[in-house]
């Protein structure tokens, strides 16, 4: 027996944790806890072997396994022959990296919530049976083998996000943010769900495999590029793309390991998974990917102009989350694009790369985050500072993300980004759209270096903020993950060097094997490289003027009008909350009450005039019993005499 | 012999007189007689069908709705007897309990 064909364990385990928890908690220590751990912590062993042979290529002995894909299935709604639903799961590189980022991450994640939510009491309970629900569905989604079982999945993540955000539910925004969260995606969710009954009417199955295998050509490919298209649309929403990406800001009410969780390794990843997964569909139809492309390029940049001047340390890295979601959609664009014309495979493992970093050091960055929040009460960066002298670990290992994030080499961040953007470079040649994107990328590599350390300046530079003074560094359970995940978000980028490299275990169509020298010259023999090195210090350097060395004041930007105009854009967010709930409340509400005033008066009136009518013509006709036996006897003799001459007439009695 | 025309000539009459008595007697004994009168003109075509088709089973039925007809007076009596107890009359226009 290979240890790839108990992969269907992996999402058990955490599913387990917890519905023990579920039933259970309010005994158990720390809520149940401990069981969370040890579910997930479980799925991260198995993932690690699994892993482990999927890397090893000894994977390829095992059963039932084709061109380095293994798959497990059996038929569970079967309709006919030619209508068969199955659930199963199915492995390549892509889930391998998954479920390895998505297991890693949730662990640590769950290690620290042990100190993080120790002062939760009685619902840490319900904390841990959702988290564990969380992990569980998540690591199922990137299990599926076909689109029905990845949306059932889909739907449950979205489920336990809508938990876990509104976590804290008696606070009315919390209880909001978690509806708009779930409100939200489910539009794209209905698109997807439209998609995927395209595809299925279309080519008659949903499994991955017989879909990537199949032939599409003339009017298939029409609604084949319908199709993906209404899948992308799914991704907008889990993956908080523009325009649809106002619900993840919101997100943050729920506690930081949650944000943490969702922005590094489930929710908001769903999305990217999905358009990866689908990759294959997504390269034949150019025009989606150009859309796709577009779509990542617009949200990387306006995300990024959103953090810059946020004071909330929560929302600056959701901005960011957002904007980094963007780049991995503008990747997997750009590289789809050039594949369909070049065959040149690189941008869909670019996209990847950058998916396994953020991972890493986004989840760094929101529990560090979390740690500063639960040393001073506030999310608000204007009554921090300071903090560095008293939360060594934290700052450190904060700046490690913020170095990561923006790019600034030897950090993993960096080699990911540059690849990204080098391939929207090169896409450049096919198309000038891609050339905007790559400005437009390169504005958001300045933008994500300066807020990032705007961040860290404001919270851990200076003189201590109001909310400083009685600070001091988090338990030791809080910082083993931080600084776990400091020499992930660090070092993650070796994997390039190790082997044949990160491109040869994830890939698309052919592996792209390069020692760790040809990929050193690669990136320091190309020009753009300085480019997004230098614009990514630059980002740092002006951080570093306004808020370390105060040389130039943060008021100038609000000095004037038009400055002053641009901050409140920026700080209403283009105004698309506002606009959402503009639209929520004319258009959406007016069409309620036309629906309402058509059930209170076309409906209601036809049931009420039917029952009116029945009330009236009972009124008349019982009437005609008067009780008095002669007058019954006058109808019945009339009747009869009636039914005689009418048998008469009609030839009857002849 | 008579023709066939007389008995039911003299049927319809019975049956008319009956049918008339029905309608506008109010004392319920009267009624019960005008109903004896159009069952037995139904009585006399059996009986003359049966003679001039020569066939018996029109006089076998005769006797069966003599038969029902005594049985009906009987029950119909007693159902008087018992009204004109409870409410101290027999005159049907006063008799409508079963209304609404």
């Amino acid at each position: 027996m290979q240890p790839v064909e108990f992969a269907w364990l992996i999402p058990i385990f955490p599913l387990i944790a917890g519905l023990i928890i579920g039933l259970f908690g309010a005994r158990l220590k720390e809520g149940g806890g401990y069981i969370a751990i040890l579910g997930s912590g479980i799925s991260l062993l198995l993932t690690s072997v699994v892993v482990w042979q999927v890397l090893d290529g000894s994977f390829d002995l095992a059963d039932g396994i084709a061109d380095g894909i293994f798959e497990q299935s059996r038929s569970w709604l079967v309709f006919n022959e030619a209508y068969a639903f199955e659930i199963g799961i199915y492995i390549d590189q892509l889930t391998a990296l998954m479920l390895i980022v998505v297991s890693l991450v949730s662990t640590l994640v769950i290690i620290y919530s042990i100190a993080y939510m120790g002062e939760e009491g009685g619902r840490k309970r319900r904390y841990y049976t959702e988290i564990s629900l969380f992990v569980g569905v998540m690591l199922g989604l990137v299990l599926a083998n076909n689109y029905l079982e990845l949306f059932i999945f889909w739907e449950l993540v979205g489920l336990c996000s809508y938990l876990l955000i509104g976590f804290w539910y008696h606070k009315p925004s919390a209880a909001s943010a978690a509806k708009k969260a779930f409100i939200v995606t489910r539009v794209g969710d209905i698109m997807f769900m439209a998609g995927l009954i395209i595809l299925f009417t279309t080519f008659k199955t949903l499994n991955f495999r017989e879909l990537f295998e199949l032939d599409v050509s003339g009017s298939d490919l029409g609604l084949l590029s319908i199709g993906t298209f209404m899948i992308f649309g799914g991704a907008i929403g889990k993956s908080a793309q523009f325009p649809l990406h106002d619900w993840l800001p919101d997100a943050m009410e729920g506690p930081t390991t949650v944000s943490a969780l969702i922005h590094a390794a489930t929710m908001v990843k769903a999305g990217v998974y999905l358009v990866a997964r689908s990759f294959p569909l997504f390269v034949q139809t150019p025009d989606i990917l150009l859309f796709v492309a577009v779509i990542g390029g617009i949200t990387a940049f306006m995300a990024a102009t959103m953090a810059l001047n946020n004071p909330n340390i929560k929302r600056v890295l959701a901005y960011s989350t957002i904007s980094q979601l963007g780049y991995m959609m503008l990747a997997l664009g750009a590289g789809g694009y050039l594949f369909y014309h070049l065959h040149n495979p690189e941008g869909y493992t670019a996209s990847m790369f950058h998916l396994m970093n953020h991972a890493f050091f986004k989840a760094l960055l929101f529990l560090c985050a979390g740690s500063v929040i639960h040393a001073v009460h506030t999310e608000d960066m204007k009554l921090m500072g300071g903090l560095g002298k008293k939360m060594k670990i934290t700052s450190l290992a904060m700046l490690i993300g913020a170095l990561s994030i923006s790019g600034i080499p030897p950090f993993s961040g960096f080699w990911s980004k540059d690849e990204v953007l080098a391939t929207v470079f090169e896409a450049g040649e096919l198309h000038w759209i891609f050339v905007i994107l790559y400005i437009l990328g390169i504005a958001t590599a300045f933008m994500t270096a300066f807020y990032m350390f705007r961040l860290w300046f404001m919270t851990f530079s200076g003189s201590e903020g109001e909310a400083s003074h009685h600070a001091h560094e988090s338990p030791r359970i809080m910082t083993f993950p931080l600084i776990i995940l400091s020499i992930l978000a660090a070092g993650s980028f070796l994997v390039l060097f190790i082997g044949g490299g990160f491109g040869s275990q994830v890939f698309f169509e052919e592996p792209h094997v390069l020692s760790g020298l040809e990929i050193i010259s690669l990136t320091f023999g190309n020009p753009l490289t300085y480019l997004s090195i230098v614009v990514a210090v630059c980002g740092f350097a002006l951080a570093y003027a306004i808020y370390y060395k105060h040389i130039i004041s943060p008021e100038i930007f609000v000095s004037t009008r038009s400055r002053k105009a641009m901050y409140n854009l920026l700080i209403n967010r283009y105004g698309f909350a506002a606009g959402y709930n503009a639209f929520a409340e004319r258009v959406v509400y007016g069409f309620a009450l036309l629906c309402d005033a058509f059930d209170r008066y076309v409906i209601d009136g036809i049931v009420n005039g039917i029952a009116l009518l029945l009330v009236r013509t009972g009124n008349y006709a019982r009437k005609i019993q008067t009780g008095n036996v002669r007058f019954y006897a006058v109808i019945i003799v009339l009747a009869i005499s009636i039914i005689i001459i009418l048998f008469y007439l009609a030839g009857g009695l002849r | 012999m008579i023709p066939m025309e007389y008995f039911l000539a003299l049927a319809a009459v019975l049956f008319i007189i009956g049918t008339y008595g029905v309608l506008t007697r109010r004392n319920a004994i009267v009624v019960l007689m005008c109903i004896e009168l159009m069952l037995n003109s139904a009585n006399i075509n059996f009986v003359a069908f049966s003679a001039f088709y020569d066939d018996f089973r029109g006089q076998v039925f005769a006797l069966f709705s003599i038969a029902i007809a005594a049985a009906e007076v009987a029950v119909g009596l007693a159902i008087l007897l018992a009204l004109s107890k409870a409410r101290d009359t027999i005159n049907i226009d006063e008799v409508d309990a079963l209304r609404w």
